[in-house]
């Protein structure tokens, strides 16, 4: 079990001794059991601090602030920034630094495993409490949640509320940190790509009517793109004009500069957006499923990005986020990387 | 505002027959931004030319589009015509409409239809055309020259007789190469070491020529002019100056290992010279067969006892040479197939299966039997040979597909020495076909079969096992349709010739491409035949393809020539349309510095940087940038975009 | 009788093979059907996965790469990258529903004039059934 005082001594310790410029964790929202990220920044802070199982942000979004920030600032704070990451965002971290993003003494990292359980999603917990509200909801033991509700403790089986990536996680157990909290627990993996093969199945027209359903609600907010670790750069292509302004580049030029994708959410540009959004991040997303959780229309995006990491794994036997040193996706080859497609 | 001309070439009927070059000028002029638009019966004539050159003049065109026939033909013709005008050169386009569209089509309004489209997309793409100038190198004046074969000399001493530096980097101890090895080569069957010898005694002498033996190019960077080369000079443990060639040390040398250079027909020692004539004229300790070397458990050391100069020296370690060049030459030749795939003719099991080098050996007159043709096995003299043309060559299913091109020849003169050597004997030659296309090389072969009486019989071998003291040759005539089965005393296999060992590793060195059959590719395989792909290194000799001698040193100076062009000029221009990083999008991931071909990119202080000298311009970073921060000038993907678009429209 | 549906393609030809083996069909006078817009990129290792992405929403009916075969590219490998990049376009085109048949990659080397006709051909007739690409395209 992880152990919150321990998780808040770590944060503590890191604090009061100066390493770590500031923290991220977790706290609950108000009195409720909902939680949001919580920055840290004085020792006597860390008991805000929760541990809970609703902790499913990936806090290493935050670290394009922090770059940011430091680009901007004349004598910037270099120290690094202390997180707390579940195996999921650990692997972003490590897509971070092999994209030289961030070196490793950016950040400081507190591990906590995700044992036999994971995070939970919001609308299963509902679903299955059938109206009720539930108080508090904590870890139960071995693989089981703790809900509080009308006072009474309820145990639910982990797999009936778990988050969809959780019951698809390759590793629950973060692949590099500086502290640990928590047992590395093997868990059966199960299928990896469970969720998509239901997709994988329909045929053609079915796949693009569901798609088509999908894209049409998308209204751009962009939430997507704003959660997601590995959506760090300045200008995102889809709105960026792709277009070198040299001495030369005339006014006229400039007004006609082209963009891949127009601003208005009709279907075509909602397709070539998300179309965009999955082939930048093959070979980069790590499911931690953000996207999916925030996007207000409840388009299931992780099924495209796990299809790319599908695929990725198959065609050529790539994995996301476990060797900070491997070269990216589409920056390496193998002679015998399948080619059956080419005429 | 841009302003645009378009001028659509008739070609005579050969676009005009297709494709109503009218009608296409006249739906260009409406396009937004042309202000220019005219046919004519032949753009790239002078009175053409001339158009071009009044229209940007009077009209003030900032760009131009010849639709025309492939830019590979005419880019530069009306490029030159542009920047007469006064217009930058890479203001103008080709809008290629006859090999991809009239030659192709026979519809005209769809012809049109789509010269129109073809057209529309490349005034889009050079209305964002910038104007770009050459970038521009100096040149090192000296040449590196691969391999130390016939090939290899040659160019050596071509570039060096034009007075320019050549180091000449060879593997082995002596330079000589596999024509060093031979008797007497066809068609004139004059003494291979009698022309040779001559040759390499000029590349040790030669001023200008530094010879590297017992060396390998270790690394190679930069570019056309400019590169920069590791060479590992290995130790031979015997210095040069002092050895005095008394050939003391051999006499006491225990170690017996196989002879290269007579094809493993005889045996060496340890300390060796490779054969009479070497150049460098100099002993080498075979460190792998040397048991004084690193086995101190029995360190021996007896050549260093006799050695009166005290020219052994076992102390000397590996040199690393850091030399600067302009030019490449890479001649490192050819080996045999490896025998050990044809266990059906079975080499390897009996001794008196032979390649052709080997039987080279035996003809030659420095040979291990003194120039008598005998058998391995039991020193007789064979009566039945049999010669087998196309081993491991033509062979697609099994082998290589390709033709080794010499065999024929060689075969040939094989035969007929044989019957000068052994005038009783019989000489068999099986052949698929022969060819003997060559300055009196069919006169050769018919006097193998008409003065020699060499039995030539259509056809391929089957098997060659051993039986009673005979080789029997199993084989078909396919002229008569007959089995054969010839009693032989001895088999002589033509092996395909491959390119010499490690040569895929040099070529990845070099970054220069190898064909499919591992030889090393030429820039266009009837243009441009001496030339790799990268700019500066040449081919030359059988690394490049089979070839006999005249035809490796008709390369070897054709390459020698190609080399001199570079290294007479004091600076050399490059293609302007590199890379260039828009560095507010760049985030410095590096993805763009491990996917470029040429190492042309490199991060500094966290954004990417463009050597432009080193860039070609393939645009490989551009497609893996997720945030298109690094594009190809003038082929940006805002180029493209647009061309798109303008295709598709209408 | 309506006339027949003619897709247009839109085609990304390296410069050094796949556009040389396009003029090779020309010079040998290959006829093909004329529904093929050649774009010659430098490289099939140049051909972002955008550029597919936009053919298609500006309204190709099919789109095709076309570069070196492997080992022979021009810019020594620069067609392998191409290979595993659009392999993954390919296969989430597909997986949104696109048809297979709409984009396509092919090797095709200077010497391969005819192999270049034929697929113009084998590509038409497998984008004439489909009738126009509409689901990509950008309407308005």
């Amino acid at each position: 079990m992880v152990s919150l005082d321990q998780l808040k001594e770590e944060v503590k310790k890191a604090l009061s001794s100066g390493k770590v410029k500031y923290f991220i964790g977790y706290e609950n929202i108000g009195s409720g059991w909902q939680v949001r990220p919580a920055f840290i920044r004085q020792p006597e802070d860390v008991d805000r601090l929760v541990w809970t199982p609703a902790c499913f942000h990936n806090l290493v979004r935050f670290l394009h602030d922090e770059k940011r920030r430091r680009a901007r600032e004349k004598n910037p704070d270099i120290r690094p920034v202390g997180l707390v990451v579940k195996g999921c965002d650990s692997r972003s971290i490590n897509v971070l630094l092999q994209e030289k993003y961030i070196e490793r003494n950016d950040v400081y990292i507190i591990g906590v495993s995700c044992e036999l359980t994971g995070v939970i999603n919001i609308t299963k917990l509902n679903q299955h409490l059938n109206g009720l509200k539930p108080q508090k909801v904590l870890f139960g033991s071995k693989g089981t949640f703790k809900v509080i509700v009308d006072d009474r403790e309820i145990e639910i089986e982990a797999p009936d509320i778990l988050a969809d990536r959780c019951l698809e996680c390759p590793a629950n157990f973060p692949v590099i940190a500086d502290v640990i909290l928590g047992e590395e627990i093997k868990r059966n993996p199960g299928n990896r790509y469970q969720s998509i093969s239901a997709y994988e199945k329909m045929a053609l027209d079915e796949r693009w009517s569901f798609w088509q359903q999908q894209f049409s609600r998308c209204l751009r907010c962009y939430a997507c793109r704003s959660v997601c670790p590995m959506c760090y750069c300045d200008e995102c292509v889809a709105d960026s004009i792709a277009y070198a302004v040299t001495a030369e580049t005339t006014a006229d030029e400039k007004a006609q500069k082209t963009r891949w994708v127009e601003r208005n959410p009709e279907l075509s540009e909602n397709i070539f957006y998300h179309l965009v959004r999955a082939i930048h991040l093959a070979g980069r997303c790590v499911d931690c499923g953000e996207c999916e959780r925030v996007c207000p229309v409840e388009i299931p995006l992780r099924l495209l990005n796990k299809k790319m990491e599908k695929e990725a794994k198959e065609l050529f036997g790539y994995e996301v986020g476990f060797d900070p040193a491997q070269p990216p996706l589409i920056a390496c080859f193998r002679d015998n990387d399948p080619q059956d497609f080419i005429r | 505002m841009k302003r645009t001309g378009v001028f659509v070439c008739h070609c005579g009927i050969n676009i005009a027959g297709t494709v109503d070059v009218k009608k296409v000028a006249a739906e260009l002029a409406k396009h937004p931004g042309v202000v220019h638009a005219e046919d004519y019966v032949y753009m790239c004539s002078d009175p053409g030319q001339n158009l071009i050159i009044q229209a940007i003049k009077e009209k003030k065109l900032d760009s131009v589009v010849v639709a025309c026939c492939s830019p590979t033909l005419h880019e530069t013709t009306f490029r030159n015509a542009t920047k007469k005008a006064g217009l930058n050169p890479y203001r103008c386009e080709i809008a290629n409409i006859r090999e991809q569209c009239s030659w192709v089509h026979r519809e005209k309004s769809k012809a049109t239809q789509k010269a129109i489209s073809i057209t529309r997309g490349v005034v889009e793409k050079v209305r964002r055309n910038e104007s770009l100038e050459d970038v521009s190198v100096p040149v090192t004046k000296r040449a590196l020259v691969i391999g130390g074969g016939i090939a290899g000399i040659q160019a050596s001493l071509d570039i060096a007789d034009a007075g320019y530096e050549v180091i000449l980097v060879e593997k082995s101890p002596s330079i000589g190469g596999h024509m060093s090895q031979l008797s007497e080569t066809f068609p004139t069957l004059d003494c291979s070491q009698c022309i040779l010898t001559p040759k390499m005694v000029e590349v040790s002498k030669h001023p200008r020529i530094k010879l590297m033996t017992y060396s390998e190019v270790q690394e190679v960077s930069g570019y056309v002019g400019n590169f920069k080369v590791k060479i590992l000079k290995k130790p031979t443990y015997v210095d040069p100056d002092k050895c005095t060639l008394c050939d003391e040390c051999t006499k006491v040398c225990p170690i017996v290992v196989p002879n290269e250079f007579d094809m493993g027909l005889t045996g060496r020692r340890a300390i060796y010279i490779p054969f009479p004539q070497a150049i460098p004229a100099s002993y080498t300790i075979d460190e792998k067969a040397c048991p004084g070397m690193f086995d101190t458990a029995i360190a021996c050391g007896k050549c260093a006892d006799v050695c009166k100069p005290g020219a052994i020296n076992f102390d000397m370690k590996p040199e690393i040479v850091e030399v600067d060049v302009g030019a490449i030459v890479v001649a490192t030749g050819y080996d045999l197939y490896d025998k050990s795939m044809m266990a059906e003719y079975g080499y390897g099991q009996y001794p008196d299966v032979l390649d052709g080098l080997q039987f080279e050996r035996l003809l030659s007159a420095s040979g291990p039997t003194g120039g008598r043709i005998l058998r391995p096995s039991d020193k007789k003299e064979p009566k039945e040979v049999v010669f087998i043309q196309c081993v491991g060559s033509r062979d697609p299913e099994l082998h290589w597909p390709y033709c080794s091109k010499i065999c024929c020849m060689y075969t040939a003169k094989h035969a007929m020495l044989y019957k000068h050597h052994v005038h009783d004997g019989q000489a068999y030659v099986f052949y698929i076909d022969i060819r003997s296309g060559g300055k009196n090389y069919e006169e050769f072969v018919h006097r193998a079969v008409e003065e020699d009486g060499v039995l030539y019989l259509r056809g391929k071998v089957s098997r060659v096992f051993e039986d009673n003291g005979k080789l029997i040759v199993w084989g078909v005539d396919t002229l008569t349709g007959k089995q054969i089965e010839i009693a032989a005393d001895m088999v002589v296999l033509a092996m395909a010739i491959r390119p010499s060992k490690g040569m895929d590793e040099l070529a990845k060195k070099l970054k220069i491409a190898l064909d499919k059959d591992g030889f090393l590719a030429e820039a266009h395989p009837k243009l441009r035949p001496v030339e790799s792909m990268t700019s500066g290194i040449f081919l030359a000799g059988a690394a490049q393809a089979p070839k006999d001698i005249p035809e490796a040193v008709g390369q070897a100076s054709g390459a020698a020539a190609k080399a001199m062009a570079i290294l007479s000029r004091d600076r050399l221009f490059h293609s302007p349309t590199v890379a260039r990083v828009i560095r507010n999008l760049c985030t410095g991931c590096g993805m763009c510095v491990s996917v470029c071909p040429f190492e042309a990119i490199s991060l500094k202080e966290g954004k990417a940087e463009v050597n432009e000298i080193l860039c070609e311009g393939c645009g490989t970073c551009s497609a893996s940038c997720l945030r298109n921060a690094i594009q190809v000038k003038n082929l940006t993907p805002h180029h493209i975009q647009e061309m798109i678009k303008a295709c598709l429209g209408g | 009788m309506a006339a027949e549906f003619e897709p247009r393609i839109v085609a990304f030809l390296c410069k050094w093979c796949s556009s040389a083996g396009a003029d090779l069909a020309g010079v040998s006078r290959m006829e093909y059907p004329p529904n093929v817009i050649p774009i010659q990129v430098m490289c099939s290792g140049s051909v972002s996965p955008l550029y597919v992405f936009s053919a298609l929403s500006h309204g190709a009916d099919g789109v095709l790469v076309s570069g070196c075969h492997p080992g022979d590219c021009h810019y020594i490998k620069g067609n392998y990258y191409a290979r595993r990049r659009l392999a993954l376009v390919k296969k989430l085109l597909e997986y949104i529903g696109l048809e297979p048949q709409r984009f396509q990659m092919s090797w095709v080397s200077a010497t391969e004039g005819v192999k270049f006709s034929q697929l113009i051909y084998d590509l038409v007739k497998e984008l004439k059934p489909l009738g126009p690409q509409t689901k990509f395209r950008r309407n308005y």
